[in-house]
C-alpha cells in the first residue's frame, strides 16, 4: 500500500511536469497576448508525431524532442500571424477559430500517421528501470522527465522573474500599451513569447509521446488537462502553472488508482471548491 | 410581426409539414436531426445570444438527459411517460451543478465548461458498468404514452416538429419577459443592471439550469431518434458545434441556431459522401465563420435588406 501510494505520488509528479511544459506556454501566451489558444494540444499531438518521425528517422529522441517543437514554433508562427491575430481580443472568436485549427490539424494527422496509438522509442540509455529503495522498480524515463519538468520550469522562472526580457514581458502583461509607449516593440515580444509556448508543446508532444502514446484525440483529452492545470493556478500566471500541474498531476494519479471509473472526479471536486472560494484560480487576477 | 416574415414562417411550416412526402426517408431523418440539434444549439444560444456567456458543456445536460431516458427505457423497462421527464429532470439537476461556472465571466467560464463537459465524458466513457462505455446503451424503443405509440420515423418527424415549434413560441415569450430582458441588460451592461438593484449573478444562474433544461429536453429528442447513446454525445465537438451553429445561424435569433443546424449537418452530411477528410472541413468552417461571418447568415440576410432598402430609398 505504501509503496503503491509513492509508486502514484511519482506517477503524479511526472504527469506534472508534462503538463507544465504545455500549460506554462498556454498560460504565458494569455497573459502577454490575451490569447486563448485552444490549437495548443493540437500543437502537442503534431509535435509528438513529428518527433516519432525524426526518432524513425535518425535514431537520436534529442533531435526529436528538438525537431518536434521547431517544426511547432514555425507552424505556430504562421496560425498566429495569419489567423489568431485578426481575432482581435475576441476570446470567443479566438475559441472558434482556435478549435476549427485544432480540427484541421487533427485531421490532417490522421491522415499522415493513421488511427493507432503510436509510442515515440526513447533512447536505450532512459529505457529500463530504476530500482528505488525497499526493491520496487520504477521505469527510468519518467525520473527523466521529472528532471525535463524542473529544467524547463526552473529556466522560465528566471528568464521571467530575473532577466530584463522577463521584466519587460511582466511589465506586458500587466500594462501593454504603457510597454509599448516606452519605445520597446511590443510586436517582437509577443512572436518571441508564442515561439516560445509553440516549441513547448511540440517538445511535450514527444516527450508525452513516449508514456502516453500519440493517439486521435489525444490532443484534446491533454489539452483539457492543461486547461485544469491554467484554472486551478490561475491564468496568466507561470507560478500558478508549477502548482496547479502539481495539484492536477498528483490529483490524478491518485485518482486513477483509488477510483478509476471517476478519475474526472477527482479532478472536478478542486475546480468546483475554487470556484466557491476564488474564482480566479491561485494566482490569478482580473482580466 | 411584418406581413412578410409571418408569411415567410408560414411557407417555411408548409414545406416542413409536407417534406416526409415529398423527398423521403434520407432527408426525413436528416432534417429530423437538424431540429434536434437547432434546439441544442438555440438552448446554448440563450446564453450565448442573450446573457453574453460562452458555455461549451451544453453536451453534458444533452448526454446526461439521452443517457437517462436510455438506461431507464432498456434495463428498467421505464414507460416514456416516466422515463422522457427523468431525462429531462436529470440533466437539469446536472446544470443546477455546473451553473456554478457563473461566478466566473469570460475566458474563465470558457475554460471551466470546458472542463466540466470533460467530466461527463470521462464518466460515461470510463464507467462501463453503468454507461456501457464505448458501446453505450442501444435499442432504445419509439416513445410511446398509453395508447399513444410512435411506431415509424415519419411520426416521429412530426413530434419532434410540434415539440421545436412549441418550444421556440415559449423561447419567444421568455426572452421577451422582464426575465429575458434583464438578461440582454447585463449582456451590455452587467455593472450597469447591478446598480439598478439587479442581482446579476443570480439571474445568469436562473438562465444557465433553464438552458440547461432545453438542452436535456433536446437529448430526450435525440436519444429517441438515434435508438442508442455513446459517450460521443458527450463530448466536446457536439457543445462546441452546438455553439458554431448557432453563430453560422445568428446569434441572439430563434431561427438562427435551427438555420445552422441546418447549414452545419447539411454541409457535413453532403461532404463525407465524396470526401474523407470531414473534420478539416468542420474545421474550415470554423474559421470561416469567425473570419467572414461572425454575425451569422441572420446578419448576412439583415445587411443585404438594410442594403436593399438604401437602393430603394436611392
Amino acid at each position: 500500500m505504501l509503496t503503491s501510494a509513492v509508486l502514484q505520488a511519482i506517477n503524479g509528479v511526472s504527469l506534472a511536469a508534462l503538463l507544465f511544459l504545455l500549460a506554462s506556454g498556454f498560460t504565458l501566451s494569455f497573459g502577454l497576448m490575451r490569447v486563448v489558444n485552444m490549437a495548443h494540444g493540437a500543437y502537442y499531438l503534431l509535435g509528438g508525431y513529428i518527433g516519432l518521425s525524426i526518432v524513425q528517422k535518425t535514431g537520436s529522441f534529442a533531435l526529436a524532442l528538438a525537431g518536434g517543437g521547431a517544426a511547432i514554433v514555425v507552424l505556430g508562427y504562421l496560425i498566429d500571424r495569419f489567423l489568431i491575430r485578426r481575432t482581435g481580443e475576441n476570446h470567443l472568436a479566438q475559441v472558434l477559430l482556435t478549435v476549427g485549427v485544432a480540427f484541421v490539424l487533427g485531421d490532417v494527422a490522421l491522415q499522415i500517421w493513421g488511427g493507432d496509438n503510436l509510442m515515440v522509442p526513447a533512447p536505450a540509455f532512459l529505457k529500463g528501470a530504476v530500482v528505488l529503495p525497499g526493491g520496487v522498480y520504477y521505469p527510468k524515463y519518467r525520473f527523466v522527465l521529472i528532471f525535463l519538468g524542473v529544467i524547463v520550469g526552473l529556466v522560465l522562472w528566471l528568464l521571467y522573474r530575473k532577466t530584463q526580457l522577463g521584466a519587460v514581458v511582466r511589465a506586458g502583461v500587466d500594462d501593454r500599451e504603457q510597454v509599448n509607449a516606452t519605445g520597446i516593440n511590443v510586436d517582437r515580444l509577443f512572436v518571441m513569447v508564442s515561439a516560445l509556448a509553440s516549441f513547448l508543446a511540440g517538445m511535450a508532444g514527444v516527450a508525452g509521446g513516449a508514456f502516453l502514446t500519440l493517439y486521435p484525440g489525444a490532443e484534446w483529452e491533454i489539452l483539457v488537462y492543461a486547461l485544469v492545470v491554467v484554472i486551478v493556478g490561475g491564468l496568466g500566471s507561470l507560478e500558478g502553472a508549477m502548482i496547479g500541474a502539481l495539484i492536477v498531476g498528483l490529483l490524478d494519479a491518485y485518482g486513477r488508482w483509488l477510483l478509476p471509473e471517476f478519475s474526472y472526479f477527482v479532478l472536478f471536486g478542486p475546480i468546483a471548491l475554487l470556484m466557491l472560494f476564488r474564482p480566479r484560480g491561485l494566482f490569478g487576477r482580473d482580466h | 410581426m411584418e406581413k412578410a416574415r409571418i408569411a415567410l414562417l408560414l411557407v417555411a411550416l408548409a414545406a416542413a409539414l409536407a417534406l416526409p412526402f415529398t423527398a423521403g426517408p434520407f432527408w426525413t431523418g436528416l432534417v429530423t436531426q437538424m431540429y434536434i440539434f437547432g434546439l441544442l444549439a438555440l438552448s446554448v444560444d440563450l446564453l450565448l445570444g442573450h446573457a453574453g456567456l460562452f458555455s461549451l458543456t451544453h453536451a453534458s445536460f444533452f448526454a446526461v438527459s439521452a443517457y437517462t431516458v436510455a438506461i431507464l427505457h432498456v434495463r428498467y423497462d421505464v414507460p416514456t411517460a416516466l422515463a422522457a421527464p427523468a431525462g429531462i429532470l436529470a440533466g437539469t439537476l446536472l446544470a443546477l451543478v455546473f451553473g456554478l461556472a457563473v461566478r466566473t465571466r469570460g475566458v474563465y467560464f470558457i475554460l471551466i465548461t470546458i472542463a466540466f463537459g470533460y467530466v461527463v465524458w470521462g464518466v460515461a466513457h470510463r464507467w462501463s458498468s453503468f454507461t456501457g462505455g464505448d458501446n453505450g446503451v442501444t435499442n432504445v424503443p419509439f416513445p410511446a404514452i398509453g395508447a399513444a405509440a410512435i411506431t415509424s420515423h415519419t411520426q416521429y418527424y412530426y413530434l419532434v416538429l410540434a415539440a421545436i415549434i412549441v418550444c421556440g413560441l415559449g423561447y419567444r415569450v421568455f426572452m421577451r419577459s422582464p426575465f429575458g430582458l434583464g438578461l440582454r441588460g447585463i449582456k451590455a451592461s452587467e455593472s450597469r443592471m447591478q446598480s439598478l438593484g439587479f442581482r446579476t449573478s443570480a439571474h445568469l444562474y436562473a438562465a444557465f439550469v433553464l438552458s440547461g433544461a432545453l438542452a436535456s429536453f433536446a437529448g430526450v429528442l435525440y436519444v429517441y431518434y438515434n435508438k442508442f447513446v455513446n459517450p460521443v454525445a458527450a463530448s466536446f465537438p457536439v457543445s462546441v458545434e452546438a455553439a458554431l451553429m448557432a453563430i453560422v445561424g445568428g446569434t441572439g435569433t430563434i431561427i438562427g441556431p435551427f438555420l445552422g443546424a441546418a447549414v452545419v449537418l447539411g454541409l457535413r452530411n453532403w461532404v463525407s459522401s465524396f470526401f474523407e477528410m470531414h473534420a478539416s472541413i468542420m474545421g474550415a468552417v470554423f474559421i470561416a465563420t469567425v473570419l467572414w461571418a461572425p454575425q451569422g447568415l441572420v446578419g448576412i440576410a439583415g445587411r443585404i435588406r438594410a442594403r436593399w432598402r438604401k437602393a430603394r430609398r436611392g
